[in-house]
């Protein structure tokens, strides 16, 4: 199958000497096109330094990490700017919106810094998919936890991006508006192809992905298909 | 953890730097205004002092009238003769002591300084006060001597020529000696020493004398000999003790300064102003960052007073590091003030600088006072919180600078500002220093109240600043407004501190647009002539020989002249000028009250026309009878037979005759000559010949055609404004400054936005697009406050002097240009936070708290 991310044998070495941290210790992982895959593993195992490197937002101690048929790991601030507006989308856990723009604003805003002029029928459809048809000229501040999520998620979809990363998403929400968030990004998977990488520590979160990765101590220790979330909680528990 | 200590400390290690900073760049100004002053008043103490060392008792010219200085009228040389038969008497020597000008082969003056240049003559032992260096003082009437300095700074020598420009005409010398005065290093004036009837005949005082030393024979008290000579001299001549002579001059000059120590203050008060305002905001931000670390504190135990406590100590610390560093700095700023001077051509003596203690008082105390008075506001906002909110809410909500109450009260401050600004204007006051407070004090509350109501104004106004950029650049221009407004309280005290600067700017350039515009408008009426001629300084007397010189060009119909000199109507002071009667109709046209123009043409020695408004402030009426006391000590009665409106103050109090100025008041050189050509004739061509003839023979003498008598007074307003300009840019620097900080902080507590910004696409350039256009906003909200305050006190201001005929004007050129240099500014003081901003690695600034 066609692989959208591909990592070859990443370390990532934080600090020196005895003080050094090995929050990579040698990973070797790709992602397909159109599937949506969810890492887990226990804190500190190094999730978010993968996802970080496989982003660009961060560069590996070596390996080397291949986007979209790009090496990523050699490319410049200015390739990497390019590269996070053509084809990435972010999700982060909190703090995702700028608090001075409407919702419609924020999720069009990687167009807008872009210059890009929005596909006014794309941006319609996004919005009613997410919901929020009648809080499009709310700022951030007047939408619950939920919404500005939900708002996120629209913007990481908004330029059709080659792959949307998502560091535990659904980590500040309750369990309704989880759901509706990771309702949404498996719907995108669906209706739009889009591919998903997210990092959660929630197995109900990971049920909804189609595959699963677990890393523990910096180094993938399963790689399976994700089944429901009574299956990754005994899965979690035999191998983290 | 370490980590966020660390960028605290950095971040709070930004703040004390530029607190103290501001606070220094105050304090420097304030104790270097004072510094330079006192020198300038301690040089001249030794310099008089070291001029009349071996002088017993001094004889000079009565400075009855001449309040503004310039040339005394002289005296004849037979009272030399006088004096020596006053028993104890053991010498006494005549001397000139006159302005001259040192000029070029084509008569150009050698330097542009405004220092005066002095014609001196040769004093017999013991009264010579040069000491030469080199060579030796002149003997005949074809040498001269000059002072080292000048000497060194027009590369002159001995055997070099030395052409001087006196009221004779030009002459050149051969210089025998360089000589200069004591061990003072500078007079911060030029003088060229003559054998005594060379400078008599040069300055045109043939047979007269400026000044009588006079040595007391061994045993006769220098008082006692005063006394004895007084009794045999006329009223007119002034007789002084060497010691009371030194002290008099020195103090003349003293009080001339202090006025200018008052300007230099008030732009130094100005530069502190600004000063608070940027540690209001440095304070009000930093306060708000940490408080929730206050709200720990307080669920720890800590008292509100010793949150508070803590606080105060830091600005007490901060502003005494500020105001004892900013002590020494001022005495190198007062040498950078003096250079200033220098550059505009004042060249002020300074025979080593003085320090009191008052300025280090003064300096300490101001600087601390500031300190904590901008300090305290945001502390003691920040401790009302309560713990549990603090905890919560982890930021200061925005003041309630909305509230009310709050705009209420900044609303009538401004209201009180105003008021008070009327009252010293229209309330009649006539202690001028109580309606400069008045005004002053006015413009100051005034400046409060609007920077107090301010943040109202933030929003509307980062709409229009905004909007051309939000229109052009979509995105970035828009995120940089709301910015903005975000915080409208920091914005706008942030734009406060730019706005003072500027509203002082923009009332400097108006109020000289209206000078120009006024004087521009006053030649346009009463100038009928076609050329004038006038010393190239541009205000000092020309030789009478020029008008007989123009007089005598081809093309010319007539010449007639206006000459000044002060007198004493009662006890005051007023200003005489004289015309001659038979030709003045030609060249000047007057605004007739009661009279016209025949009421000049005719009138008689024994009549005055005078200035209408003088008139009426003196229930003067047409038919009285004035006594004027004239520079001479003579009373003389003139009748009224005329008043006109003087717009623009051409003419003084009282206009007489020509004949009269010269037989009562000792005035012989005209200050300005007008010229009117005879119909038909080239008036370029006559102009350059007149130029020729007159420039080659008297030197420092121009002609000017009307348009360039115009331009001519605009550019010396226009090197005022200069100068004021100069004083204003400390203060506009500090304001910028503010800018910096605030934005660098702005832009800290926005790290995590910037981080996600740039993962969403946003590249470097956008983000520092981002801050440079926050900035630019921010001057613009600063510049267009100014501007409209500036322009609302140069109308206000004024309007005391419309009657006087002052017409106010809108240099709405300029002012475009100052806001789009505000705005440049902007530009400028973005540079460094962008660049911090645009440099932040994005993963770190998503992880930063
Ligand atoms: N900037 C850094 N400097 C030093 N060490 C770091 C840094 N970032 C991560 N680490 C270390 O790398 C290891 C992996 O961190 P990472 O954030 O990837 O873990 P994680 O799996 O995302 O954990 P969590 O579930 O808590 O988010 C940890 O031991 C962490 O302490
Ligand atoms: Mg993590």
């Amino acid at each position: 199958m066609d692989q959208i991310v591909t990592a070859h044998d990443l370390r990532r070495r934080f600090g020196e000497g005895d003080a050094a941290v090995d929050a990579l210790d040698g990973v070797t992982v790709s992602f397909e096109r159109g599937r949506f895959s969810a890492i887990m593993g226990p804190s500190g195992s190094g999730k978010s330094t993968l996802m970080h490197i496989l982003a660009g937002l961060d560069r590996p101690t070596s390996g080397t990490v291949e986007l979209d048929g790009v090496d990523i790991t050699a490319l410049d601030d200015g390739d990497l700017t390019k590269l996070r507006r053509d084809k990435l989308g972010f999700i982060f856990q909190f703090f995702n919106l700028i608090p001075v723009l409407t919702a419609e604003e924020n999720i069009v805003l990687p167009l807008s810094i872009a210059g890009r002029k929005p596909d006014e029928e794309w941006v319609e459809q996004l919005i009613e998919t997410v919901g929020l048809g009648d809080r499009r000229t709310h700022r951030p501040s007047e939408l619950s936890g939920g919404q500005q999520q939900r708002v996120a998620v629209a913007r990481a979809l908004v330029s059709r991006p080659a792959v949307v990363f998502a560091d535990e998403p659904t980590g500040n929400l309750d369990s309704t508006s989880s759901g509706e968030v990771l309702h949404l990004l498996r719907r995108s998977v669906d209706e739009f192809g889009q591919s998903v990488v997210m990092v959660t520590h929630d197995p109900e979160a990971a049920s909804y992905a189609d595959r699963l990765l677990i890393l523990r101590d910096g180094q993938v220790v399963h790689d399976c298909s994700a089944g429901s979330a009574e299956e990754v909680i005994e899965l979690m528990k035999s191998v983290a | 953890m370490t980590k966020v200590a660390i960028r605290g400390i950095a971040q709070r290690k930004l703040r004390a730097f530029v607190t103290v900073l501001a606070i220094l760049l105050g304090v420097a100004f304030i104790a270097g205004s004072y510094v330079l002053t006192d020198t300038i008043n301690r040089s001249f103490d030794d310099l008089f002092d070291e001029a009349y060392q071996g002088t017993d008792v001094a004889i000079s010219s009565s400075t009855t009238g001449q309040s503004d200085g310039g040339d005394l009228p002289p005296f004849s040389e037979r009272y030399v003769n006088v004096v020596r038969r006053v028993p104890g008497v053991n010498k006494a020597a005549g001397g000139i002591f006159s302005l001259g000008r040192f000029v070029d082969a084509q008569g150009e003056p050698l330097s542009n300084s405004f220092a005066p240049e002095f014609v001196s003559s040769v004093a017999p032992e013991p009264f010579e006060t040069l000491t030469y260096t080199e060579g030796r003082p002149p003997r005949t009437a074809q040498e001269a001597s000059i002072d080292e300095s000048t000497a060194d700074r027009e590369d002159l020598g001995i055997g070099d020529t030395l052409r001087i420009a006196g009221q004779a005409g030009v002459k050149p010398y051969r210089i025998v000696g360089l000589q200069r005065l004591g061990n003072t290093s500078s007079g911060g004036s030029s003088t060229a020493q003559l054998t005594l009837p060379e400078a008599q005949a040069i300055t045109d005082k043939r047979g007269e004398l400026d000044g009588i030393s006079v040595q007391a024979a061994p045993g006769v008290s220098p008082r006692v000999l005063r006394q004895r000579i007084d009794r045999v001299l006329p009223p007119r001549l002034v007789v002084e003790t060497g010691t009371e002579a030194a002290a008099r001059q020195a103090q003349d000059i003293k009080d001339d300064l202090s006025f200018f120590r008052v300007v230099l203050l008030v732009f130094g008060g100005v530069a502190l102003l600004v000063g608070s305002f940027l540690i209001f905001n440095i304070f009000s931000i930093t306060v708000a960052q940490r408080i929730r670390e206050f709200g720990m504190l307080r669920t720890l135990g800590a008292s509100r007073r010793q949150i508070l406590g803590g606080t105060v100590l830091e600005a007490l610390a901060l502003g005494l590091l500020g105001a004892g560093l900013g002590v020494p700095a001022g005495i190198g700023f007062a040498s950078a003030l003096n250079a200033i001077f220098k550059s505009f051509g004042i060249d002020l003596p300074n025979t080593g600088t003085v320090i009191e203690s008052r300025t280090i008082i003064v300096a300490l105390v101001v600087g601390i006072f500031v300190t904590l008075a901008s300090a305290l506001v945001p502390a003691v906002r920040a401790t009302r919180v309560s713990p549990m909110a603090a905890l919560r809410e982890a930021e200061l909500p925005e003041s309630r600078t909305r509230g009310r109450i709050f705009t209420a009260f900044a609303v009538l401050l401004f209201a009180i500002g105003i008021g008070m600004t009327c009252l010293g204007l229209f309330g009649g006051t006539d202690d001028a220093n109580a309606a400069a407070g008045l005004v002053g004090g006015g413009a100051v509350a005034t400046l409060f109240g609007v920077s107090m109501f301010s943040p109202r104004l933030v929003r509307p106004l980062a709409s229009v600043c905004g909007w051309p950029l939000e229109k052009l650049r979509g995105l970035t221009g828009r995120l940089a407004r709301e910015n903005t407004v975000r915080k409208p309280g920091r914005t706008a005290v942030t734009a406060g501190a730019l706005m003072i600067g500027l509203a002082v700017v923009v009332f400097v350039t108006t109020f000289a647009a209206g000078i120009s515009a006024s004087v521009g408008n006053a030649i346009d009426r009463n100038f009928q002539g076609d050329l004038v001629l006038q010393n190239t300084d541009g205000f000092s007397t020309i030789s009478p020989g020029a008008g007989r010189e123009a007089a005598r060009t081809p093309g010319v119909q007539t010449v007639s002249s206006l000459s000044f000199a002060g007198g004493e109507v009662g006890a005051k002071d007023v200003r005489v000028s004289a015309v001659d009667p038979r030709s003045v109709a030609d060249v000047l046209s007057l605004d007739w009250e009661q009279g016209s123009p025949e009421t000049l043409s005719s009138l008689r020695n024994d009549q005055t026309v005078i200035d209408d408004a003088w008139a009426k402030n003196n229930d003067i009426d047409v038919g009285d009878r004035i006594p004027v006391r004239t520079p001479l000590e003579r009373l003389v009665p003139y009748t009224v037979v005329g008043t006109v409106k003087d717009n623009a103050d051409l003419l003084g109090n009282l206009v007489v005759t020509e004949e009269q100025l010269r037989r009562e008041f000792g005035v012989r050189s005209p200050s300005l000559t007008f010229v009117k050509l005879e119909p038909g004739a080239n008036a370029d061509a006559v102009q350059d010949r007149i130029k020729e003839a007159v420039k080659q023979r008297y030197g420092t003498v121009d002609t000017l055609n009307q348009q360039e008598l115009k331009d001519n007074q605009e550019e010396q307003i226009n090197q005022l404004v200069a100068f004021f300009y100069v004083l204003l840019a400390l203060a506009i620097v500090i304001s910028l400054l503010g800018i910096v900080t605030t934005l660098a902080l702005s832009i800290h507590e926005r790290t995590r936005e910037l981080g996600l910004l740039r993962a969403v696409g946003m590249s470097r350039r956008q983000v520092r697009t981002l801050v440079r256009y926050e900035s630019v906003i921010t001057a613009l909200i600063g510049a267009i406050l100014g501007t409209v305050l500036g322009v609302i006190f140069a109308a206000l201001v004024s309007r005391p002097l419309a009657d006087e005929g002052f017409e106010l004007a809108y240099p709405v050129g300029t002012l475009i240009v100052l806001l789009l240099l505000a705005a440049l500014a902007g530009v400028l003081a973005a540079i460094w936070p962008a660049r911090r901003a645009a440099k932040l690695d994005v993963l770190e600034a998503l992880a930063y708290e």
